[in-house]
């Protein structure tokens, strides 16, 4: 079987096998051992990541992938050079490009290359990614690069992804005839919500943040209304997309001081999770070089991207300063979590050939 | 003697860094634009990457 066969056999088979997060177990196990097969030394760990190795030298080279998918079935089916099937593209495609990335190359005395297929990234824990993270934390354990594993297309270096905040809320209103003047719970959850809507903009405004990649952005996920006898009460989940100069703790505070304002006598309550910090990497490195180069190697013209969404890498880029860092794949991204879930297989053959140089020239430098 | 790059926006002489490499992304000084070092031989520049944006992860 040829290489390019193999790669697509791998990211077939990665895809037939359901991962959403928390049931990643079965897929982990066939991944590492392809990559076994193909002379990585491979494991899955404690929390159920891939591992594979190549080389053994201090010099890491980080492919943080993550083997966790979407919930909900997309049938894998392949339609000439398409393959369909949920996590084609976000992002077994880009974790089997490692892999196959990986297994092709040489790995020169002084480096090692992990590629790590990381559960739980789609369910905001990141646990998978938090795991990593946690045996890097020492500056001599930081990775020298760092690739995150999700689609950008086999031409485009992702440089950034904006934070997020979630928020969970309940106000608890004493109830008032619907007749007199007193706002209802509902109307209480929707004033709310209206108040959120603009503390944003203006902030957007002040800030003069017109690209959504600037911007500070809501969502509404959730809204409910309850009667509970002599109280009523209003359930919201709202999200955020945070831009690189928000911080969720500085988002938080502003929320708490917002809910403070609500009317006298209604008890508001709010949860905050999901906290990640928007992370933007610097395009003049090493890392940006070699693909910028072998993407060009490869005819095509390179393009650089941030991305409105939030991945791994606003997980452990804080904490490895000096590590640069993108993310990489192929696919495109706008099919994300979709039931038209697919890949081109040139393009994903194209990504291999593309990661495998950039990964041979900076073990060469 | 460092080496001299054209800027394919404004046309004036880029000097690059000793250390230059193919894939270093650069500044023009006359107008600003980002320029990638494509060639080191000869010394070629192009208009670096646009960013663009997009949604999903």
């Amino acid at each position: 079987m040829t290489e390019q066969n193999e790669a697509i056999e791998l990211l077939t088979k990665l895809v037939s096998i359901p991962s959403p997060s928390e049931h990643e177990r079965k897929a982990s196990a066939f991944l590492a051992g392809w990559m076994n097969a193909h002379g990585l030394k491979s494991h899955v760990d404690e929390v159920h990541n891939a591992v594979g190795v190549k080389g053994n030298g201090p010099k890491e080279i980080l492919l943080l992938g993550h083997i966790d998918t979407f919930p909900g079935e997309v049938p894998v089916r392949r339609d000439g050079d398409v393959l369909y099937g949920r996590g084609s593209v976000d992002a077994k495609g880009p974790l089997a490009t490692f892999a196959a990335a990986a297994a092709r190359v040489s790995v020169p005395k002084g480096w090692r290359i992990s590629v790590i297929g990381a559960v739980e990234e789609e369910s905001a824990t990141s646990k998978g990614a938090r795991h990593v993270l946690a045996r890097r934390m020492e500056p001599e354990q930081h990775p020298a690069f760092c690739v995150i594993g999700e689609p950008s297309n086999w031409d485009r270096v992702t440089l950034g992804y904006k934070g997020r905040l979630l928020m969970d809320v309940t106000l608890r209103v004493p109830f008032s005839h619907s007749a007199g003047e007193g706002r209802l719970p509902a109307e209480q959850g929707v004033d709310f919500w209206r108040q959120v809507e603009n503390l944003c903009a203006e902030n957007n405004a002040a800030r003069g943040a017109k690209s959504p990649f600037s911007q500070l952005s809501p969502s509404l996920r959730y809204i409910a209304s309850h009667d509970e006898g002599a109280f009523g009460s209003v359930v919201m989940s709202l999200g955020f997309r945070l831009p690189v100069d928000i911080s969720p703790a500085q988002l938080e505070v502003d929320m708490r001081n917002l809910l403070n304002t609500v009317a006298e006598g209604t008890v508001a309550e709010a949860q905050f999770s999901g906290g990640e910090p928007a992370y933007k990497g610097d395009k003049s490195n090493l890392l940006v070089r070699a693909f910028l180069r072998s993407i060009r190697a490869g005819d095509g013209k390179p393009r650089f991207v941030v991305k409105t969404g939030t991945a791994d890498m606003n997980v452990v880029g804080p904490h490895w300063p000096n590590t640069p860092i993108v993310a990489y794949g192929p696919g495109d991204s706008n099919l994300d979590h979709t039931p038209n879930e697919h890949i081109h297989l040139t393009e994903y053959l194209r990504a291999v050939d593309v990661l495998a140089g950039a990964l041979e020239q900076l073990m060469a430098g | 003697m460092s080496l001299m790059g054209e800027c394919p926006e404004c046309a004036a002489d880029v000097t690059l860094p000793d250390d230059a490499m193919d894939g270093e992304i650069v500044q023009c000084p006359e107008c600003g634009v980002e320029l990638e070092v494509t060639s080191l031989e000869p010394p070629t520049l192009e208009l670096a990457p646009e960013e663009e944006e997009d949604w999903g992860e």
